[in-house]
């Protein structure tokens, strides 16, 4: 193996990478495109539902219950219809996602201790959004009790038990501290996979490649020389997302940077693999796209980048784990998030080690082949 | 010294299909040797056997006295190779293309600097050093590819179909230059399916279905495989008159040559350029002109394909 025909194959590939305007340019966009698009558009935390509040009550009571849903900040009361029938065409039209209706009464019910129902109605149009407003608001109407029981004077010396529910890790709730840590996987992949697959086929298709191995040039030195550049580019790629996500974003790290890299490098290595692989059993970079296609959508689906694992039938989830990205976002976000250790992470990050060894190695023992046939 | 290329029963199967099927070669040193036949026949495939990057299910071949099979890296750096596709980078200029060729063969700064000269002059690059190879003509980019494959100053030169593609002009000045490179002692080894072609060589081998069915000089080719006679028939309905002639008696191989269709009758035959224009007009081909031509190489091997076809 001669190191200077290796530097010789990774010059002649920055070159043409230097040729093709289009490819860096996309190289550069995606991952910043991306970085907005999850970071604002995507992942926004649910805030101000616009509201509307049907008080039939017009008491003082049913005043301060409109003010602690107002005052929460997940609730903008954007109107106030007189009855219950004009709020539909609001809700029909989208106007509010949310309705608070205070019955004739209320006030009068509870001073007599009765248990008083108000109803809240939540547009289930978008079920995401439809389940947090719903929590936001029982939590609301729990908290209320709780204030107005003890303003009362009476003592509840009974002892009982009372629910905290924190959330850990992710106090905030902040979707962006778990998209951030997996867009780097999934930038990673993209552009590793998008470019490996076409490269060699492009090669094949100009008889450059069988050019190649008519001269001294051997199968290893040509494959790092190939590999090389685009390593190093999704690496930049990589940097470029996480920098975003910690300065711009402010996603916490409260990890160690050594897990990250290594579940980062057994990733790559596999990304660069399945690009390979793609790249032999092509005959052209037409059909090399497609195959890109094919594996790319049920690879965001499944690996629980956008819709989390646990939320999808019991028999397709034994199918993300075949998923190397599934693994990959376990170690980014356990890293990122939780903080976790190598000990913690130790299965997905085994998962991955093979899934590298087994990918990458097929990939390169199916690629010497086919340059030696 | 020792010959070029010395073969003994090269096989090559993929799956069960046999595409070089026990082939024998000799190329003597500084010769041009055609290596011809039909589209599939095995030519590259036996190419590339010899250039290494693909290994033989059995037989055994030598490449500048080297065995090929076991130690392609010995002979790699003294052979060049130049296919029909040209093989250049076209997203990398002239100049690029040649330093990377001549850096993959460690050429001296010096060495590479005189071959940089040599190659611009003999494709007739000069001041377009820095324009993409893609923006060439075809026949630019041939002579850059040759000169890239020749970059190291290779003893043997292995050409697959190197002027497909090529207009006929651009055709000529390239056997030009191969002529020069064979007047400096490099061997070639050409493929070709051009038949004019052929004449261009020292010596020829025919392969059809992977075997060798003639090799020699042109013109032992010619008198060992072609005894017969060859009467060229010219007229407008060449369609009609090739199942006629055909079936015709004492007609044993007719096929379109060019625009014209070509009729071997043997030697003895009663059939001459008179007797064959009687017969054509009295079957109602009445504007056929006979001529009897000396035999071409074209019609050697269109011979030899057609025995064997009845052969097997």
């Amino acid at each position: 193996m001669s190191s200077r025909r290796i530097r010789l194959l990774i010059w002649k590939e920055f070159i043409q990478l230097r040729r093709d305007p289009l490819l860096i340019r996309l190289l550069l966009i995606m991952p910043v495109m991306q970085l907005i698009m999850f970071g604002y558009v995507v992942a926004v935390d649910i805030r101000h539902l616009s509201t509307a509040v049907v008080d039939l009550d017009h008491s003082s009571l049913s005043h301060k219950l409109e003010t602690s849903f107002s005052g929460s900040g997940y609730f903008t009361i954007t109107s106030h219809p007189v009855d219950e029938a004009s709020l539909r065409p609001l809700l029909d039209r989208g106007t509010v996602t949310v309705a608070l209706v205070i019955p004739e009464g209320t006030e009068a019910r509870i001073l007599r201790g009765e248990v008083a129902p108000i109803g809240i109605i939540v547009d289930g149009t978008d079920s995401q959004v439809s389940a947090v407003a719903s929590g936001y608001a029982s939590q609301i109407v729990a908290q209320f009790n709780t204030d107005r029981i003890e303003a009362s004077g009476v003592s509840i010396a009974a002892p009982g038990v009372e629910a905290q529910v924190r959330v850990m890790f992710n106090p905030s709730m902040d979707p962006l501290n778990t998209m951030i840590p997996g867009l780097i996987a999934v930038i990673l992949m993209l552009s590793l996979m998008a470019i490996m697959s076409q490269a060699v086929v492009k090669e094949r298709e100009s008889g450059t490649l069988e050019q190649m191995f008519v001269t001294p040039i051997r199968a290893t030195e040509y494959l790092i020389g190939k590999i090389t550049p685009y390593a190093l580019m999704a690496t930049a790629q990589m940097l470029l997302i996480a920098a975003g996500g910690l300065l711009w974003f402010r996603v916490p790290f409260n990890g160690s940077v050594w897990v990250v890299l290594t579940g980062l490098a057994l990733f790559m290595l596999t990304c660069i693999g399945i690009g390979l692989l793609i790249s032999l059993v092509s005959r052209t970079r037409h059909q090399a796209q497609q195959a890109m296609m094919f594996l790319m959508i049920p690879t965001m689906v499944l690996s629980g980048f956008i819709f989390p694992v646990q939320s999808m039938p019991a028999i397709i989830q034994p199918l993300t784990k075949l998923i190397p990205l599934t693994w990959a976002l376990d170690v980014l976000r356990g890293a990122f998030v939780k903080g976790s250790s190598f000990t913690a992470l130790a299965v997905p990050l085994l998962a991955l080690a093979g899934f590298a060894v087994v990918i990458f190695g097929a990939a390169i023992v199916a690629t010497r082949r086919r340059i030696s046939e | 010294m020792e010959p070029a290329i010395s073969v003994r029963g090269l096989v090559k199967t993929f799956g069960n299909f046999t595409a070089v099927d026990g082939i024998d070669l000799d190329v003597p040193r500084g010769q041009v040797f055609g290596f011809l036949g039909p589209n599939g026949s095995g030519k590259t495939t036996t190419i590339r056997m010899l250039t290494g990057t693909l290994a033989p299910r059995a037989g055994s071949a030598h490449v500048l006295g080297e065995d090929v099979i076991r130690h392609p890296d010995r002979v790699q750096r003294r052979i060049g190779y130049m296919s029909q596709k040209f093989s250049l980078f076209e997203d990398l200029t002239v100049e690029e293309n040649l330093r990377f060729y001549g850096g993959v063969y460690d050429l001296p700064a010096d060495e590479f600097a005189a071959q940089r000269e040599y190659v611009l002059d003999m494709a007739d690059l000069h001041g377009r050093e820095n324009e993409l190879t893609r923006n060439l003509s075809v026949g630019w980019r041939q002579r850059l590819a040759l000169g890239a494959a020749t970059i190291h100053s290779p003893e043997l030169l292995f050409l697959d179909e190197p002027t497909s593609g090529v207009d006929p002009v651009a055709r000529r000045q390239f056997w030009d230059l191969l002529y020069d490179l064979a007047n400096r002692g490099v061997t070639l080894f050409v493929t070709t399916h051009y038949m004019d072609e052929a004449s261009h060589c020292n010596r020829l081998a025919f392969i059809y279905r992977g075997r060798i069915i003639a090799d020699g000089t042109p013109s032992e080719i010619r008198s060992r495989h072609l005894t017969q006679r060859v009467l060229d028939v010219s007229l407008a309905g060449v369609d009609a008159a090739l199942p006629w002639l055909e079936r015709a008696q004492g007609v044993e191989g007719a096929y379109l040559s060019g625009a014209t269709l070509h009729a071997v009758v043997a030697t003895d035959s009663v059939l001459g350029e008179d007797e064959l224009r009687r017969r054509l007009v009295a079957a109602g081909f009445a504007d056929a002109e006979v001529t009897e031509v000396e035999p071409t190489i074209e019609d050697v091997f269109v011979n030899l394909v057609e025995r064997q076809r009845a052969g097997s």
